[in-house]
């Protein structure tokens, strides 16, 4: 599903953000990223996201390398991974459901597809009663369960969370947690970035850690600090 | 490739954004429609001038003015002047025809020339055509040398002044219009920015869901395509009501001033000024575009 060859990135007059990281994740996977500030967790989604290429190194994404796409090819890549973000990035003057409908009018979906399919992914994260509510009537947990719904409702093979419980409270993280354990359970393959040390040490999962731009730990059904 | 109904969705949020930047919009408007308005006048300025000045062209090439003589050395004259080569045609105006002519440039109000009437100052004239219009001058030469004449007005010269004012006109206007498009440009493209900048986030968000490069870029497209188009409109309208206006004012004040007929002209003019409006709108929108938007 996703493959990782000795990546290396550098900046010009940076310290190096990621150094020969090599990792792999299988279809259905869940992997917690793990680390302090800086150490390479944000290279890690851009680069994922072909924002940026590495200066070094491969990145296999169902096999296709995505370090050699074409400009004009990464739209499709973006299309198959959904993304959330620590802080919502949702359109404040738009409703719910507007939000969620915007990622399928970029991809030209049919309108009927995009009526049926975005009430299909607010009843899926619970937000059916406030579809027509903008952000600024919602609490954080929701504005995070919109994007969310934003991220999967074009079915993507990959699922990035950057930090998605970052901005809330112990207790709507949870929420957001199992809802992104449910869409793994579905199918969807999910790597997130976080610093919550509560959460990954209760689910187990595989944790890799980053320190330095480096991979110092990857380990099955880890806690957060070895 | 865009699908056809995603255009739908393109003029909806480039309403929406033109409408937010209320006051970009009407100072790209307004100096789109200035600029091909000043075009659109000094090319109805030289168009008619040319028209005048070829239609004087074509009437009379020499005037020849006589000193008072009786009539049968006036006929005399004229056999001597339809003799010399080159000459086509020659046209004797008495003084009463001159006197008529006078009354219906003024058109026929006597209150110009009152006190004129007792004794009619105009003078007899040989109005001469020559074969061709090289042949003109020579003509007037010869013509000026035979006794009897006063005066010879040789048409040409002034002709050929109209015809420079007439290309003096043109020039500056195409000056003028090229610096007021540029100007109109980077006024759209700055517009163009300013919307880049207020949708940046919308921008993002749709980069992260796999937008393609023109996804994203047909909506500016299609502002600055509509700021150019309207002003075209504006400017075409003012043109058009502004030349209706004149005419039925020339019309009554100097009948006999060649006009060029507002239709199908203005009708060509005004599709020009929309093409040329559009082009601005969609050359200043790709301009931002480039520097702008980088996807």
């Amino acid at each position: 599903m996703l493959e990782l060859v000795n990546v290396t990135k550098t900046y010009p007059d940076g310290p190096v953000a990621l150094d020969s990281v090599s990792m792999r994740m299988d279809k259905g996977e869940f992997v917690f990223v793990v680390g302090q500030s800086g150490a390479g967790k944000t290279t890690l989604t851009r680069l994922l996201l072909c924002e940026e290429k590495p200066t070094s190194g491969s990145i296999y994404i169902q096999n296709k390398d995505i370090t050699k796409l074409r400009p004009r090819h990464i739209p499709a890549l973006r299309r198959s991974m959904g993304i959330v973000f620590q802080d919502f990035r949702l359109m404040p003057n738009w409703t719910v459901e507007e939000n969620v409908a915007f990622a399928m009018i970029v991809v030209e979906a049919a309108p009927k597809q995009i009526k049926r399919r975005v009430a299909e992914v607010l009843d899926l994260v619970h937000l059916t009663h406030r579809r027509k509510q903008t952000p600024g009537q919602l609490s954080g947990g929701e504005q995070q369960r919109v994007a969310l719904a934003r991220a999967i409702v074009n079915s993507p093979d990959l699922l990035i969370a950057d930090e998605p419980t970052g901005n809330l409270d112990p207790d709507t993280s949870w929420d957001i947690v199992k809802l992104i354990l449910d869409i793994n359970r579905i199918g969807t393959t999910v790597l997130m970035v976080t610093h919550a040390e509560q959460i990954v040490d209760r689910l187990r999962k595989r944790v890799v850690t980053l320190q330095n731009g480096r991979v110092v730990r990857d380990e099955e059904g880890g806690l957060y600090h070895g | 490739m865009v699908k056809a109904r995603t255009f739908g969705y393109f003029f909806k949020s480039s309403g929406r954004s033109l409408a937010r930047n209320s006051w970009m919009t009407i100072a790209s408007i307004s100096t789109v429609a200035i600029s091909l308005l000043v075009l659109g006048v000094f090319l109805l300025l030289a168009v008619n001038v040319g028209v005048a000045a070829q239609h004087m062209e074509s009437q009379i090439e020499v005037t020849a003015y006589l000193l008072d003589m009786p009539r049968d050395h006036v006929q005399r004259l004229e056999q001597q002047v339809r003799s010399i080569s080159g000459v086509s045609e020659v046209y004797h105006v008495s003084k009463d025809e001159a006197w008529e002519r006078l009354l219906e440039w003024y058109g026929n109000d006597r209150t110009f020339l009152a006190g004129w009437e007792e004794e009619n100052p105009l003078r007899e004239s040989f109005e001469i055509r020559a074969e061709s219009p090289e042949l003109v001058s020579e003509i007037a030469g010869r013509v000026a040398g035979l006794s009897g004449v006063e005066e010879v007005v040789f048409g040409r010269e002034l002709i050929e002044q109209i015809l420079a004012i007439t290309s003096a006109i043109r020039m500056v206007g195409t000056g003028l219009m090229i610096g007021l498009a540029l100007a109109a440009m980077f006024i759209i493209a700055n517009t163009i920015r300013i919307a880049v900048f207020s949708r940046r986030r919308e921008i993002s968000i749709m980069r992260y869901v796999g937008a393609t490069k023109w996804f994203i870029r047909w909506p500016f497209i299609i502002e600055g395509w509509v700021l150019g188009l309207i002003g075209g409109v504006v400017a075409s309208s003012i043109l058009a009501w502004g030349y209706y206006l004149a005419v039925r004012y020339l019309l009554r004040v100097m009948p006999f001033w060649p006009l060029i007929a507002p239709w199908p002209f203005l009708q060509q003019l005004a599709l020009g000024m929309l093409g040329i409006g559009s082009l601005i709108g969609i050359a200043g929108s790709a301009l931002s575009l480039r520097r702008y938007l980088n996807v």
